[in-house]
């Protein structure tokens, strides 16, 4: 037990005391914020100057031969309105730089959809302004027989709507209740991208750093494996943390600003805590946690050096990421074959029940099923890593044979 | 054999190791006892490495029994063997003081002890102001002496050295070697791994020459050089490893 609270700690020391780990960790939020920010304030100024720009548009001109246009609107917008018999005439103006532009709604426009600005510039400002104004005025046009300026906006923008949700004659919380599983299924992606990867990189640096001949002299292989296991745990636990108290920070400086809006009527304050579901998510989480862990102490015991380790790892990480591909079948139609193939099969079980536990749509046999399937494979892949480590750990020069590791006494 | 009367601390009979379709080390047998230190010889490939892992448990022998101590070697009966593999490396990432210590816990130490065993270690080996350093950061022959360090941790009843002075410069290897015999005189058992020759003179006491697998030439090294009437242990080896396999070894 001491030699294992001693790998444990070595293990989580090594990694959090490493500067590069807390470099990653602080920027990596960080840098998502500042990406975040500085979108949304280019963003801002490039509509500030969009609008500047077209309120000193002077000598563009509409020519309407569609009859959709309203004459106020474009008066309004300090724009001209042509005679569209001498379209020619105001294209040749600006042709010859006597007129910045020219815009021209053809005869056609309901049925075509389409009409044409010419302008005698290439600064890429001033042809939006011109793009977004012209685009405007014919929306106002359309939009103006509507009526009053509150329907106007309606037409334009649309309304917010609240959703109330009934299941069995009750009032349900709604997409409020895939809040908690919903989390799940990001902090799995979490430990994959960071935990997974400490495996990986520890056991293939033990064993090219040479070490890992002293440590089996005095610990089992298997008592190794899991220190380290727990002491990558423990660092993903720090990383939570770590996280969960930005996210909380990020969130209260939002509601503060007045800024925080969720999709799909989403409200913090509902969020459903049902036992059963979050006791599947996070057997889901663990099960395929220490599947991946197992695999990849696999892929390090048998590759012999890190750098070839990284290239096998790419395999899980691929099986990992492709229900994404699948996503709107494992929501909408579970009964899919396609859907029940995912559900079960190793690499992509943890991200597919995790969604689907989610939404609520598996039944309880076949989540329960899944999770006793997925515990199987786990505990095969942890078997597998300890045979693949004990065969490979002093393998300097090349690659076990997959083959050895279920011959091989 | 010195103090073959005493109960041997290393005891080999009948060891086969086979791995894969070739045959590693083949019905080797051989006995190191308390105080002793005891050359290992062989060319590269010949089974030293697979025979010390063998005797450690890292790997699983096809037949025989290799008992320290009166038992096969287990990672929980291994506080007090100390190892110097041939295959150096440390945690190259970890701190000179963090990395002595976890070893000296792996090895059933008191993380107190393991500490000031480590900082008195590394005084001496003249190294103390490197304890706090990465160990990525010293030269070879620095790393080398952490890892020996390592190696003699827990006060060992047994010592097992893999080419110890290899790539070391002759300052450190004095050291080294007068380490490994202030052990011995303290009754620790020594396995000495080399090609060196020279330093099997200079203070084995008994030897095993391994070819193939076998073992060629195996007592002291007063009766080895008797039994190939030659008064140097380069001699023999050089004539052992020219020999046809087919001929009969001195064993």
């Amino acid at each position: 037990m001491s030699k294992l609270r001693s790998v444990i700690r070595h293990e989580y020391l090594t990694i959090i005391r490493q500067p590069s780990f807390w470099i990653v960790m602080v920027s990596m939020p960080l840098i998502i914020g500042v990406i975040i920010g500085l979108n949304y304030m280019s963003n801002q100024s490039g509509t500030e100057r969009i609008e500047e720009v077209a309120r000193e548009l002077e000598t563009v001109v509409v020519v309407d031969k569609s009859s959709l246009i309203n004459k106020d609107v474009v008066e309004q917008s300090g724009l001209s309105l042509g005679d569209p018999s001498k379209t020619d005439t105001l294209l040749e103006a600006v042709r010859e730089g006597e007129s910045q532009g020219l815009v021209v709604f053809p005869e056609d426009l309901a049925s075509s959809q389409k009409y044409n600005i010419y302008v005698n510039t290439s600064d890429i400002t001033t042809i939006s302004a011109v793009t977004s104004l012209s685009d405007n005025l014919l929306k106002t046009s359309l939009f103006i027989p509507l009526g009053s300026p509150e329907i106007i906006a309606l037409a334009q923008n649309g309304a917010s709507s609240t959703l109330t949700f009934y299941e069995d004659g009750q009032q349900t919380a709604g997409f409020n209740e895939y809040i908690a599983p919903g989390l799940f299924v990001i902090l799995f992606y979490i430990i994959f991208a960071f935990s997974v990867g400490y495996m990986l990189t520890s056991i293939s640096e033990e064993k090219e750093n040479r070490s890992m001949e002293m440590v089996l002299t005095y610990v089992k292989p298997r008592t190794l494996i899991v220190g380290k296991l727990l002491g990558v745990s423990l660092v993903t636990l720090t990383q939570l943390v770590f996280f969960a108290t930005m996210g909380t920070i990020a969130l209260i400086v939002a509601q503060q600003m007045g800024s925080l809006a969720l999709p799909f009527g989403l409200d913090l304050s509902q969020v459903v805590l049902d036992p059963v579901t979050l006791l599947l998510s996070t057997g889901y989480l663990i099960a395929g946690f220490l599947m991946f862990a197992g695999f990849m102490t696999t892929v390090a015991a048998i590759a012999p050096s890190a750098k070839e380790a990284n290239n096998f790892s790419s395999v899980f990480y691929i099986g990992a990421f492709i229900p994404f591909y699948f996503i709107v079948m494992l929501v909408t139609d579970p009964k899919n074959p396609i859907s029940t193939f995912l559900t079960y099969f190793p690499l992509t079980s943890p991200v597919v029940t995790l969604v689907r536990n989610t939404v609520g749509n598996m039944d309880p046999l076949m989540a329960w099923t899944a999770l006793a399937t997925m515990t199987l494979f786990m505990m095969l892949s942890i078997w597998i890593a300890v045979r693949a480590f004990r065969l490979g750990a002093l393998e300097f020069a090349q690659t076990v044979r997959l083959s050895t590791l279920f011959t091989r006494s | 054999m010195k103090k073959s009367s005493s109960k041997p601390i290393v005891d080999i009979k009948d060891f086969c190791l086979r791995i894969g379709d070739k045959d590693i080390v083949k019905d080797l047998s051989f006995q190191v006892h308390p105080g002793e230190v005891f050359a290992f010889l062989g060319a590269n490939g010949s089974g030293k490495t697979s025979t010390v892992r063998s005797l450690l448990g890292i790997y699983q022998a096809t037949s025989g029994t290799l008992h320290i101590n009166g038992k096969p070697l287990t990672p929980d009966t291994a506080s007090r063997v100390g190892y110097l593999p041939e295959e150096r490396g440390l945690y190259t990432r970890s701190k000179v003081l963090d990395t002595m210590i976890y070893f000296g816990e792996l090895k059933g130490m008191d993380r107190d002890d393991a500490r000031k065993f480590s900082l008195d270690y590394l005084k001496r080996v003249e190294l103390d102001d490197k304890a706090h350093t990465r160990i990525k950061k010293l030269s070879g022959g620095q790393q080398q002496k952490v890892q020996l360090g390592v190696a003699i941790m827990n006060d060992p009843t047994l010592l097992i050295l893999d080419e110890p002075t290899k790539g070391l410069d002759p300052v450190n290897r004095k050291l080294l070697i007068t380490i490994v015999e202030e052990l011995r005189k303290k009754g620790t058992s020594v396995i000495y791994i080399t090609h060196l020759m020279e330093e099997v003179e200079r203070f084995a006491d008994s030897l095993l020459i391994l070819k193939d697998g076998k073992a060629r030439a195996y007592g002291t090294v007063k009766q080895v050089k008797k039994d190939f009437s030659s008064s140097s242990i380069e001699d023999i080896f050089v004539s052992i490893y020219n020999e046809k396999s087919s001929e009969v070894a001195h064993v």
